[in-house]
Parts: C-alpha cells; sequence; structure tokens
C-alpha cells in the first residue's frame, strides 16, 4: 500500500527531516510512527499522503511513484487518502457539516448522497448532533474528531493521522485510539504518528520509531 | 454528470460571493460598466455620423468630358479605355442631354439654359476610382486626357478624401479608447479576484490539502469574473442605449431646422451580443490571470515553509 525507498526530505533552508527511509505498510494494516518531536513524524506522513514531495528515493502509494505524479494525479490521489491533521485545518467560516461536506464538494458529489455520507460520517465520530456548530464553539477534542470524520467522508482505503492524541486528555485519547482502531477492524489501511506511548499499547499495532529522520528501529508490540 | 455538477456548483459558488455583498459588486460592476460604455457610446456616435453622411458621395471620382463634336464612336472608345484601367470600379455615361436635363432641373438656370440654342454640355463619363492615390489619380488624369476626342478630365477627391480620412481618424480612436478601456476592465476584474482569492486562502489551501486540483481551485472563481464582466457588459449596453435615447430626444429637436437628416444609430444585435459576450470573455481573462498568479504565489509560499 506504501512503501518508502531510500526517501530523503530536506526542506529549503537546509533541514534534513528524513534521511533514508525505507519502509513498507502492508494493505490493511496499522503502523504508529513514534519519536520525538522533529524527528520526521510529520514530514513522513505528508510524503505518504501525497501533501509534500521527496527530495530523494521513491514513495509509492496505491501502485503509484508519486514523484512520477503530476499535481493533478497528485491532488486525485488525495482524495482517495483520509488525512487527519496535526492542526485539524478545519475552515473556521462555516459550520461542523459543511466542513466535513468539502471532500464531497471537490469530488462533485450530488446534494443528496454528500449529505448522507456527512451525516454518516459525523455520526461515526459522535458529532451528528452538533451538525450546525461552527468550529470555535466546538472543544479541542470535538475539533479533532471533525477533522476526522472530514478524513473519512471520502470513505477512503487509507488513513493517515498526524498526532491524533496530542493535546488531548487521556480519555479523550482513549475514544480517538479506539476510533481508529475501528476503522482499521473494518479494513482500512492506517498509518499514525503519536509520542504517546499509552496510545500505541492500546492500538496494539506494529510500530516504526523515528530519530533524527532515520528509521531507529521496528518492532510489533 | 460529474463534470456538469462540478460547474453549478462552482456558478452557484460564485453567485453567491457576488450576493454576499450586494453594494459592492453593484458599485464594482457599475465602474466597469461605465468603462465599457465609453467606447460603446463614441462608436455609436461615430456610426450616427457615417449614417448621416453616407447619402453624401464619398468615394472618389473623376469626370471625363468629351469635345463636343465627339460621336458615339469616340465615347465608345474613350469608355473601353476607361474601364481598361484596374483602379477603376465604376464607369458610368452622361450624355449631353441629360446632363442638360439634370442642371435644368437643379438649378435655376432653368430659363437662361431654354433660351440657349445649343445644348453647350459636352458628353461625359463619370469615373469611380478604388483609390484616392494622389499619384496615380494623377497619372490616370495625364493618360485620360491625351485620349482623343477628351476635352476635360476633372478629378474630384479632396474633400471626399478628407472626409475618409476624419472617418479612418474617428474610427482609430474608437478602437484605441476600447483597447485601453478594455484593457482595464480586465485589470479591474483581475484585481477584485486577487482580493477574492487572498481573503479565501485557507479555505484554498485545505482544499487542496484534501484533493482539489487547480483547476477546482480556479473554477469557482472563473465563474466569478465570468459573470462580472457578464454583468458590466450587459450594464455597459443599458448606459450606451440610455445615452443613444437621450440623443435621439435631443436631436429630433434639432433636426427640423436643417436639411441634412441627423439619427443615432444603435448596435445590431449581433454588435450588442459581442459586447456582453467580449465584456464576459474580458472578465473571465482578468479572473484567470489573477487566480494563476495568486496560486503560484501560494505554492511558493508553501515551498518554503
Amino acid at each position: 500500500m506504501i512503501r518508502f525507498s531510500a526517501v530523503a526530505k530536506r526542506y529549503p533552508g537546509g533541514l534534513e527531516a528524513l534521511r533514508g527511509v525505507s519502509l513498507a505498510v502492508e494493505g490493511g494494516e496499522m503502523v504508529a510512527v513514534t519519536g520525538h518531536s522533529g524527528a520526521g513524524k510529520s514530514t513522513l506522513l505528508k510524503l505518504a499522503a501525497g501533501i509534500e514531495r521527496a527530495s530523494a528515493g521513491s514513495v509509492v502509494v496505491q501502485g503509484q511513484n508519486l514523484g512520477a505524479l503530476g499535481e493533478g494525479a497528485l491532488a486525485v490521489l488525495r482524495r482517495r487518502i483520509g488525512f487527519v491533521f496535526q492542526d485539524h485545518k478545519l475552515l473556521f467560516d462555516r459550520n461542523a457539516f459543511e466542513n466535513v461536506a468539502l471532500p464531497l464538494r471537490i469530488a462533485g458529489l450530488g446534494r443528496q448522497e454528500a449529505a448522507r455520507r456527512v451525516r454518516a460520517a459525523l455520526d461515526k465520530v459522535g458529532l451528528l448532533a452538533r451538525d450546525k456548530a461552527m468550529p470555535v464553539a466546538l472543544s479541542g477534542g470535538e475539533q479533532q474528531r471533525l477533522c476526522i470524520a472530514r478524513a473519512i467522508v471520502n470513505r477512503p482505503m487509507m488513513l493517515i493521522a498526524d498526532e491524533p492524541t496530542g493535546n488531548l486528555d487521556a480519555d479523550y485519547a482513549r475514544a480517538i485510539v479506539d476510533l481508529f482502531a475501528s476503522f482499521h477492524q473494518v479494513g482500512v489501511t492506517v498509518l499514525l504518528s503519536t509520542h504517546d506511548e499509552a496510545s500505541v499499547e492500546r492500538l496494539g499495532c506494529r510500530r516504526v520509531a523515528l530519530a533524527a529522520g532515520r528509521v531507529a528501529g521496528a518492532e510489533d508490540s | 454528470m460529474r463534470w456538469l455538477r462540478l460547474q453549478a456548483l462552482a456558478a452557484g459558488d460564485a453567485l453567491r460571493r457576488l450576493g454576499s455583498q450586494p453594494v459592492a459588486s453593484v458599485l464594482s460592476i457599475l465602474v466597469l460598466g461605465l468603462a465599457i460604455a465609453l467606447p460603446v457610446v463614441a462608436a455609436v456616435i461615430l456610426k450616427s455620423v457615417a449614417a448621416t453622411t453616407a447619402g453624401l458621395d464619398t468615394e472618389p471620382h473623376v469626370n471625363v468630358y468629351l469635345a463636343l463634336d465627339a460621336g458615339p464612336d469616340d465615347a465608345k472608345r474613350v469608355e473601353r479605355a476607361l474601364r481598361a484601367e484596374p483602379a477603376v470600379s465604376g464607369v458610368r455615361f452622361i450624355p449631353r442631354a441629360e446632363a442638360l436635363a439634370q442642371l435644368q432641373a437643379s438649378t435655376h438656370l432653368a430659363e437662361l439654359l431654354a433660351s440657349l440654342e445649343r445644348n453647350p454640355l459636352p458628353d461625359a463619363f463619370s469615373v469611380r476610382l478604388r483609390t484616392a492615390d494622389a499619384a496615380r489619380v494623377a497619372g490616370m488624369k495625364a493618360a485620360w486626357g491625351r485620349l482623343p476626342k477628351v476635352d476635360q478630365v476633372v478629378a474630384d477627391l479632396e474633400w471626399s478624401e478628407r472626409l475618409a480620412r476624419w472617418a479612418r481618424f474617428g474610427q482609430r480612436i474608437v478602437v484605441g479608447i476600447g483597447v485601453l478601456l478594455g484593457g482595464g476592465v480586465a485589470f479591474i476584474v483581475a484585481h477584485l479576484i486577487r482580493l477574492q482569492v487572498v481573503t479565501r486562502r485557507e479555505e484554498i489551501e485545505v482544499s487542496q490539502l484534501v484533493g482539489a486540483t487547480a483547476a477546482d481551485v480556479r473554477r469557482p472563481f472563473l465563474y466569478h469574473g465570468l459573470l462580472e464582466g457578464l454583468l458590466a457588459g450587459a450594464a455597459a449596453l443599458g448606459l450606451a442605449a440610455g445615452f443613444a435615447a437621450w440623443a435621439s430626444h435631443e436631436l429630433s429637436a434639432l433636426t427640423p431646422s436643417y436639411a441634412m437628416e441627423m439619427k443615432v444609430v444603435f448596435l445590431g444585435p449581433t454588435e450588442r451580443a459581442a459586447l456582453v459576450l467580449g465584456a464576459a470573455a474580458l472578465g473571465l481573462a482578468g479572473a484567470w490571470a489573477a487566480v494563476g498568479r495568486e496560486l503560484r504565489r501560494f505554492a511558493a509560499a508553501a515551498r518554503d515553509r
């Protein structure tokens, strides 16, 4: 599903976020990427989602070499991947329903079908009753779940989440972790990053540890 | 189906944006409409002047007068020589009797002419030319003057040439103003769209993150520009029509005192359609340029982060 071969990522200004990372995530697998902040977790996830491009090496996702794809094809690929952003990336000028509907609008889905899917996604994350709420009126945990609803509304085969439990108290974090476990159970490939040991323990999945842009150790827990 | 839905969504989005700030939208469309109306009014004036002077003969022509003793055979020979010249677009023979009749009818000399024993006028040809080029006309004049039984060749070029020159000048001014203000319209639309793009930057970036292509991002803005241009074109048409109606009313009060009939000629249906569509195209072009530029800037900023 995802295959990194000797991937490096250098940012303008000289920061080397990843160096020679090789990694494979099979279809239907769940993998947790761990490491301190600055280890390159976010960069790895963004490369896997086609949000950023590798400086060297190849990233193959769903059989497509992302380095060879043009901007348009990359955008279309992103529609098949649900991404949960660390900073949520919600739009504050529209309500919860409209935020979740955004990917479906872009995909050009019919109004009724879109509304049905938005409600299903909101229901899945427990926000159906708050569909008219503006994001500012939602708590941090609710905003996180809204972002998850937007990521799953397109029914992606692959879900990537950047620190989905960051800044959440333990109870909230457990609920979010269970949510991802439930997506994994229905066959969705899940790749998430976290620095929270408790979450990794609870997920009980393979972990890839990053340190200073390199894979430090991979193990099954 | 998906394509149609995307277009409908984008068009709806653009309409909502226009409607969400009605006063600002109306004002900007009015400004654009005024800019477009200016050259349109100039064109209407030019068209009206052209229609008024159309009754006047502005094509260059030369009169060739035969000698009084020229016979029908001589006339035929001269006519063949005149028609052989490629710059000649038409030759009309004016028999001397007809010329006399015309003179009697159109002047107050009837009595004097009637008292004459014989017709003092010669047979003549009125020759229309395709060119007003002075050197060529002079060459033809000289050649025709040497033909046997040709008495005199008179070119009547100056005033017609001057009128044609003024008409050409007027057209160029109208085209010049049109190009300048058309460019201005495209720039104004580009500026308005640029503001829209900048204020919606967050939405654009998030949309791109969840799978919007450059075309998806561009689409609503293009519809916005197209709509603004279309409405501005319609406004310009309305303003110009209003001017034409007013001018027509003013002229009708003046006309009776002059022999010349003056009237306002407004744009025909094709021209009206071309005006509105052209304005829409300008809006579209302005929006395209603005969105493309801003998207490139966003992309560059994202790379540098």
